[in-house]
């Protein structure tokens, strides 16, 4: 009898063990998404899209109203111009759903779905680009799914363009064409009216961040490659402008001629587009960086895995350091004078700071 | 780093070195490391063969059959005198059981090591950095995770006339039981308790591990394909493999 129970007790921890490596829909599968707009901060963090509100940082909702297996949310929402909060799953239900915050079910005190589309085949992590009414979304599986959002029905007939490798980033656009950057170390050109892929190169390392357009309309990416490119958006002729300390994994934000960028071994780069060389030498605050800057007016606010924020001078100076706590991958966004930040590992899942970075308040869901 | 994640470390960079080495094959890289680690863990194996063979040879053991005819209706007296048999001929009960089940750190360090190494999220890409200390990790990642059929990462089934079938389940079951199967040993004795358990793994291990193989990640289902047809292969080689306790009563017939 005492055998048995040790064989069953030891099955028993294997599989309970196991299954608590699986993962599911809880927090943490993957840092949060987070956007906002002067009212409300949207995060996707594990099985909720949450609607906050700015001034205050109370729930104004949820999205599903009760936990959904099959949903898990870490994708960036994106906002459409008509109000639309838009999210893809990147549970076992491989959705894109339009919520209208305007209307709520009275039953589930969530936003109605304005419509779904379940056509991809893999999970979302980016968030979708609207463009002249069209939504340009890509998917893990490798494809570009382009919406019609002027009929909320049409959106089920996606026009598909197969590129390769995950895509993880949200796409650019200079109105002419579309800019897609993929793990398989891609960047692809895709017509913007056609849809045909115009270019398509390899830079020798994954590309998790999105490309960015300067104002010359040149094209910037950065690469696991650690190197920051500079393309011709109409050739796709690139060349390496910067050799970086290691992984650019975040997006560059671009501020006038200067990109600002980080590398996951804490480096901090502002470069200048126009003469091609660093502005000052990198800064280290005090750790890896995988989000993007957040450009504010006289400075630039960066957040790092050690759980901080810093604001950085135009000249490379140190002008204050909040801690938040926990670890921060998620860019933060501006939303009316406060900036809001998602931290991982905290009791908290959103922080906001006053212009001096002073916490304003926090929001921990409730239940 | 703690020990656990030092040990997943050591996992995650054999195996992207030999998916490096055999041309960016995930599930081929799964395969070769599954007969590294049947060969780190021969002297386990070794061990479970022998204590297999010794409870086998034991059945035609005349003491042992006097005792389990004496003793028939005192279970606790048979209990008893068959641990003071185990101790005169220095057999280990669980010589044959314990290194299977001393797998599961192996199998739960293999799994976290391939849902690692294939990093489905932002964060597990984030985590796989730290983890490699193979020179050209920019090249490497990500991972192919497809292998023939399948995306290793995620769980596998075929779709057959509208169905979902778990194909690698089912192959993980049935090779979990024809192994099991094997190193079973015979009995003539009722109420014989070693043969008894040994029963009893052979229907509880295929059943979990087809539930892990329906449930978690096909590479991890590759590994238990792989290493159940090399434990499979070692004992025919050795000549002990009990091919009868394949067909239902055939022990009995011996």
């Amino acid at each position: 009898m005492r055998k048995k129970l040790i064989i069953v007790t030891m099955i028993l921890f294997g599989a309970v063990f196991l299954s608590a490596c699986a993962g599911g829909a809880v927090r943490g599968t993957s840092w949060p998404g987070l956007a906002a707009d002067g009212q409300t901060a949207y995060l996707a963090d594990g099985s909720f899209i949450y609607a906050v509100d700015v001034s205050n940082g109370t729930e104004l909702w949820r999205y599903p109203g009760s936990r959904n297996g099959k949903l898990t949310f870490y994708s960036t929402p994106a906002i459409t111009p008509d109000g639309l909060v838009i999210v893809g799953s990147a549970g076992t239900d491989h959705s894109l759903i339009a919520l209208n915050p305007a209307d709520i079910s009275p039953d589930t005190k969530a936003p109605v779905e304005a419509w779904k589309f379940s056509g991809a085949k893999d999970h979302w992590v980016a968030a979708p680009l609207v463009l002249n009414n069209k939504l340009f979304a890509v998917n893990s599986d490798g494809n570009l799914y382009i919406l019609d959002l002027q009929d909320g029905q049409s959106v089920k007939e996606a026009t598909v363009v197969k590129l390769n490798g995950r895509l993880w980033a949200q796409p650019t656009t200079d109105g002419e064409r579309v800019y897609v950057t993929s793990l398989d170390h891609s960047v692809f050109a895709v017509n913007a009216e056609t849809y045909d892929v115009v270019w398509h190169k390899d830079l020798g390392g994954a590309v998790p961040g999105s490309a960015v357009l300067d104002a010359d309309g040149m094209l910037y990416v950065g690469s696991l490659a650690s190197k920051l490119e500079k393309f011709d958006p109409a050739t796709g002729n690139h060349q390496s402008v910067l050799d970086a300390e290691n992984w650019i994994w975040s997006t560059p934000s671009l501020d006038g001629d200067t990109l600002y960028f980080g590398d996951v071994d804490g480096n901090f780069y502002s470069f200048n587009t126009s003469s091609g060389k660093l502005n000052w030498k990198p800064v280290k605050p005090d750790g890896p960086i995988t989000a993007s800057p957040l450009i504010e007016n006289d400075h630039v606010l960066l957040a790092t895995e050690s759980g901080s924020i810093f604001a950085v001078g135009n000249d490379g100076k140190v002008l204050w350091t909040e801690e938040i706590g926990g670890k921060i991958y998620t860019t933060p966004v501006a939303a009316g004078d406060l900036t809001i930040v998602a931290p991982l590992e905290t009791d908290f899942y959103l922080a906001a700071l006053d212009a001096n970075g002073r916490q304003v308040w926090t929001f921990t869901p409730k239940n | 780093m703690s020990p656990w994640e030092y040990f997943i470390s050591i996992f995650v960079n054999v195996l992207l070195w030999i998916y490096d080495v055999v041309g960016h094959n995930f599930g081929l890289a799964i395969i070769l490391f599954t007969i590294l680690i049947r060969i780190v863990t021969w002297p386990l194996n070794a061990q479970q063969m022998k204590g297999a063979a010794a409870m086998q040879d034991l059945q035609n053991d005349k003491d042992w059959q006097a005792i389990q005819k004496k003793y028939a209706k005192d279970r606790e007296k048979l209990a008893q005198e068959q641990m003071r048999v185990y101790r005169e001929k220095g057999i280990n009960p669980f010589g044959s059981c314990l290194p299977t089940l001393i797998q599961f750190p192996i199998i739960i360090a293999l799994y976290q090591s391939i849902i690692r190494a294939l990093a489905s999220t932002p964060l597990d890409l984030l985590k796989l950095s730290r983890t490699i200390s193979l020179p050209n990790v920019s090249d490497l990642i990500p991972l192919n995770s497809h292998f023939l059929w399948m995306d290793l990462g995620r769980p596998e089934s075929v779709p057959f006339l509208g169905f979902a079938i778990p194909t690698l389940a089912v192959i993980v079951a049935l090779t979990t039981y024809v192994q099991a199967k094997l190193t079973m040993p015979a009995t003539t004795t009722p109420g014989d308790q070693s043969a008894a358990m040994s029963g009893m793994m052979s229907i509880y291990m295929p059943l979990l591990l087809g539930y892990f193989a329906l449930t978690f990640a096909s590479g991890l289902s590759i590994y238990f394909i792989t290493s159940n047809i090399l434990g499979i292969v070692q004992y025919a080689m050795r000549g002990k493999a009990n091919w009868r306790s394949l067909i239902p009563g055939g022990l009995k017939n011996k």
